[in-house]
């Protein structure tokens, strides 16, 4: 799994949000808001990876235990699947 | 080929119809400046206007096209942000008032009128520019004045950000950052390139970071404007009646 290309993550008033640039405008109109473990496993998914790779790059940054860290994992999948940004 | 001068950027542009020159008369500019860009307005233009589910004329979609020229220029060359507000002067600042349409921050402004008489001027009522000019922002008049024709030829310091809702009592408070971003977001115009999109991300964080914001539940009526002209001039907190 890879973001897509044509989305960014910025940082604005201390928040995350991913807007499009570029061809993406087209099938993408919006803003979408991460929190902080949101944003960094976007930019985990920037350089592509599954899920596994995802729940090891979350317990290698956070104290979580592997439970939530793949429920969060998955959550962030399911999130950016439905808003098509996940080739 | 025609010269004006809008937000104090000098601009040359060639019209395909009347309505735009008409609606931009005010910012003719015959003075020594020379012109920043020049811009050709072709049917191209036009076509581009109409990605939107709605029905509108040629004539009007071009100067919605020269609008986002000149605001496509301006972000990169003269910190320049659209941002779909009202916006109202008194004692040389600025208060934009900001709403999804139709849930009245023109009639808000127009309370603020009505109760302030002349020291009131409207600077624009719909699609000002703000621009950051030596550590401050301003807010400028655009001929793109909505369906009120308000507008003045003018700048002013920001002084507030409020954003309205309609409500059955009149309260009013502050904002952080954070609770204001997505109000600009929505009413600004995102750009689609990079560096356009962080441009316009840099200057809404320092925005946000100079100027005072609040949110008012209002009704129509004096007293909901009393109480927000009252609680936005001081700079003071949080206010209810």
């Amino acid at each position: 799994m890879k973001i897509k290309d044509g989305f960014i993550l910025r940082q604005v008033a201390d928040t995350y949000i991913v807007v499009a640039v570029g061809q993406a405008v087209k099938n993408f109109n919006g803003i979408i808001n991460l929190n902080e473990t949101g944003a960094f496993l976007w930019r985990q998914l920037e350089k592509g990876g599954d899920e596994q790779t995802l729940v090891d790059a979350l317990l290698g940054e956070y104290e979580v235990q592997e439970e939530m860290a793949r429920k969060d994992v998955q959550t962030f999948i399911t999130k950016l699947t439905e808003a098509g940004l996940i080739k | 080929m025609q010269r004006y001068k809008i937000a104090d950027i000098v601009f040359d542009v060639q019209l395909m119809y009347g309505y735009t020159a008409k609606l931009c008369e005010n910012y003719i500019y015959d003075g020594d400046e020379q012109p920043c860009f020049t811009a050709v307005m072709t049917q191209q233009d036009i076509e581009a206007e109409k990605k939107g589910g709605e029905q509108f004329p040629d004539y009007y979609l071009e100067s919605l096209a020269l609008y986002r020229k000149l605001c496509d220029y301006a972000l990169i060359n003269a910190n320049a942000i659209v941002f779909h507000s009202s916006a109202i002067m008194v004692d040389n600042e600025a208060y934009l008032f900001t709403a999804q349409s139709g849930t009245g921050k023109s009639t808000h402004a127009r309370l603020w009128r009505e109760m302030l008489g002349d020291k009131a001027i409207m600077v624009n009522d719909d699609k000002p520019i703000i621009r950051y000019v030596d550590g401050d922002f301003y807010v400028y008049g655009t001929p793109w004045n909505g369906k009120h024709h308000l507008d003045t030829n003018t700048r002013a310091k920001i002084k507030a950000i409020c954003k309205i809702y309609q409500d059955k009592q009149n309260s009013i408070k502050r904002l952080t950052n954070k609770e204001m971003l997505h109000t600009i977001l929505n009413q600004t115009l995102i750009p689609t390139e990079v560096e356009k999109v962080d441009k316009l991300f840099e200057l809404i964080d320092k925005m946000l970071r100079s100027v005072d914001l609040y949110t008012l539940g209002c009704t129509i009526s004096r007293e909901a404007a009393e109480l927000s002209y009252s609680v936005m001039s001081k700079g003071e907190k949080n206010s209810e009646n």
